[in-house]
């Protein structure tokens, strides 16, 4: 039987492939979006201005209190209700922005907070803005410590999107569990599924630990 | 959306929900237990002379990590039939989340141990203590102190993972969400109150964290 | 007290100790200096083995330290070890640092242990800081809490590897004073250091290396008036106009 359900998982190969490619489409949307909101949120956390500070750590507190898979129902079954209707596919890409989003906050404030206060200090008595410290003195230092956690960020992101096949999205996930329904072996079918993912986020941890060591030297070099 | 929301359908699901909270809490409960015995031992095969065990603990460690729960989760449900191993639902959802947080638990427990000092275990040599003294008294008490706040980290995301559970239709938290949506058809009083039960775990946890890592006083100066 | 013959070591192809030999009679301070990276270092650290040597014979206390059979457990309580970089185990107090020796390698009970901690802190004088952890003391406090962890062993041999160069200016004396009363109570000491008022005033004899060579060894007063080498002399500017 093994082999007649090898060949069956061969032919269903194209079917994975479009998996493959809508895995890639929602966390490399969401990769995008989250990065540019988190790294708004970080700063923000980060700032000086209080109530900006709470709102954003009560939202990065929801986001990380709750299962993703909760989120992802949150949203896709209740907006509706107030008026917004929803495909599964932005349903999905907002809810893994939101978290990535709310992720990369905490990961970008902490960078932040970890460049040395004499250094904005120093900035100050120069004269720079609030706006130009930031640009030229804080960010280009945090970004030292920010990198390595960001990529390893986007691993979590892309293990995070095989949720959405929760609510309909035909990812990799999804894509196994159909093909499991005619082709009844599960360790070859989720066997299958894992390699694809083992694909994208091996190379990915690997360069989060090796940006990891690079910075490490880099910032001992200062 | 709220002014329609209706608590006395949250009130009549309420035992429904209480007997998932406790669900929910002794599955994650008895996964961590396991994650960590599993993250001990794997640590130590990682650690170890033999390289034979050090690779068989890479390479768990490393499938897991770049591979999503979900994936594993259905490798189990779908796979351990097809073996003919047959489970009850509930004990495939703990192997499945034990030994996905037990990689991530070896990899804490070994950032822990390597993050102490090596003058640290010269004194040690220096004051003529045992290897077993040296890691009785100065590496494990240092390496707990290192790894409580990321291990407990790590629980509360056992905790949030739990919910998938709810896809291999076990009855947890999620369930019960999903349960009430569907009898009722009220998303929003479904799921919002699933997320407040897991935001109650979630704050718990959190205050235990900063209240375990006050206790430690010494890494202040760290 | 401590004998060296023709001890060698390497690492890899650095050959950080060359051929050295030397006699340290009971109750002497042999202060070792030299430029870094002479070996002067691994010089204290082979006494113990915290580094072990790889040709030649090292003999303490009647204790063959380059034999591998031999028990290092007994030796190294018998030496107290102070490091640069002090080391104190930050999850214990002041005093816990001091009995944890006592109480696991020597076998004493719990109040015999904590009477001699007391003892030893009150004598490099921080008889008020005994329940305080090293994240709570200043560095010369955490070095002396040190000294006295090795003095709670009881020592016949006290080793201080640049015990004062980690520490802020103001707080080299206090560190020092524990140490020179120590040498004149007859405490056997090897100290790798560049205070060279210690030195003056406190040791039996100095030796200088470098490139991992004892190149001389001479009563204090001898090697800072008259090194009889050009590289002693040349060391002996260099750290004085500094």
């Amino acid at each position: 039987m093994w082999g007649f359900y090898f060949n069956e998982l061969i032919r269903s190969l194209p079917f994975f492939l479009k998996g493959l490619y809508m895995t890639v489409a929602v966390a490399g949307l969401s990769l995008v979006f989250g990065t540019i909101i988190g790294f708004f949120g970080g700063i923000m956390r980060a700032s000086r201005n209080k109530p900006a500070r709470m709102i954003v750590g009560a939202w990065v507190d929801l986001i990380r209190g709750t299962p993703f898979l909760v989120q992802i129902f949150v949203i896709f079954f209740i907006l509706p209700g107030i008026g917004i209707e929803l495909e599964a596919f932005p349903a999905a890409v907002i809810a893994l922005t939101n978290l990535t989003a709310s992720f990369i906050t905490e990961i970008v404030a902490s960078g932040i907070l970890a460049v040395p206060k004499g250094q904005r200090e120093a900035a100050t008595a120069s004269g720079l803005s609030n706006y130009l410290q930031l640009r030229f003195i804080v960010l280009p230092q945090a970004i030292r410590s920010i990198l390595p956690p960001l990529v390893g960020q986007y691993v979590l992101l892309v293990k995070d999107s095989s949720v959405v096949s929760a609510i309909g999205v035909v990812d990799i996930t999804r894509v196994g569990w159909l093909t499991v329904q005619r082709i009844p072996e599960g360790l070859m079918v989720f066997g299958l599924v894992g390699l694809l993912y083992f694909a994208i986020c091996y190379p990915l941890i690997n360069l989060s630990g090796f940006l990891e060591r690079r910075m490490t030297v880099a910032s001992t070099k200062l | 959306m709220l002014e329609g929301f209706n608590f006395r359908i949250i009130w009549e699901y309420m035992p429904l929900y209480m007997q998932c909270f406790a669900a929910t809490l002794w599955l994650s409960g008895l996964s961590l237990f396991g994650a960590v015995v599993v993250g001990i031992i794997a640590c130590a095969m990682r650690l170890s002379q033999s390289r034979i065990l050090r690779s068989i603990a890479g390479v768990y460690i490393e499938t897991i990590r770049s591979t999503p729960l979900l994936a594993q989760l259905y490798f189990f449900y779908f796979g351990l039939p097809s073996m003919g191993i047959m489970l009850p639902e509930w004990l495939t959802g703990v192997i499945a989340l034990t030994l996905n947080s037990g990689a991530y638990y070896a990899e804490i427990i070994r950032a822990g141990i390597q993050a102490i000092d090596f003058g640290q275990i010269e004194a040690g040599i220096a004051s003529g203590l045992s290897y077993i003294q040296r890691m009785r008294f100065i590496i494990l008490p240092q390496a707990l102190g290192n790894t409580i706040r990321p291990m407990l980290g790590q629980a509360i995301i056992l905790v949030k993972d739990s919910s998938l559970l709810s896809l291999i239709s076990i009855m947890e938290l999620t369930r019960a969400g999903q349960v009430l949506t569907s009898e009722r058809f009220t998303p929003a009083e479904g799921f919002l109150t699933t997320a407040a039960f897991y935001l109650i775990i979630y704050y718990m946890l959190k205050a235990f964290s900063g209240w375990s890592e006050k206790r430690l006083i010494f890494r202040e100066a760290h | 007290m401590i004998s060296y013959k023709n001890v060698n070591k390497w690492y890899g192809e650095l050959h950080v100790l060359n051929s050295i030999n030397l006699e340290v009679e009971k109750g002497e301070v042999i202060v070792v200096c030299g430029p870094s990276g002479s070996g002067k270092s691994t010089l204290i650290r082979c006494i113990n083995r915290l580094e072990p040597i790889q040709e030649g014979e090292l003999v303490v206390d009647g204790m063959a330290v380059h034999d591998k059979k031999t028990n290092m457990t007994k030796i190294r309580a018998e030496i107290g070890f102070v490091f640069q970089s002090f080391n104190l185990y930050p999850h214990m107090t002041a005093l816990e640092n001091t009995t944890i020796a006592p109480l696991k390698v020597r076998g004493f009970n719990k109040a015999e242990a904590e009477k001699l901690g007391r003892e030893m802190l009150t004598r490099v004088g921080l008889a008020d800081r005994i329940d305080h952890y090293p994240a709570q003391l200043s560095g010369g406090q955490q070095q002396r809490v040190a000294i006295a962890r090795g003095l709670t062993m009881k020592p016949k041999i006290m080793l201080f590897d640049e015990p004062t160069s980690a520490l802020d200016p103001e707080m080299i004396h206090e560190v020092l004073d524990v140490m020179r009363d120590l040498a004149k109570e007859g405490m056997t000491m090897m100290a790798v250091t560049h205070e060279m008022g210690f030195a003056r005033e406190v040791a039996s004899r100095v030796v200088f290396m470098d490139e991992g060579k004892i190149i001389e060894i001479a009563p204090p007063n001898d090697f800072f008036t008259n090194p009889q080498t050009d590289r002693g002399k040349y060391f002996l500017q260099s750290i004085l106009t500094h």
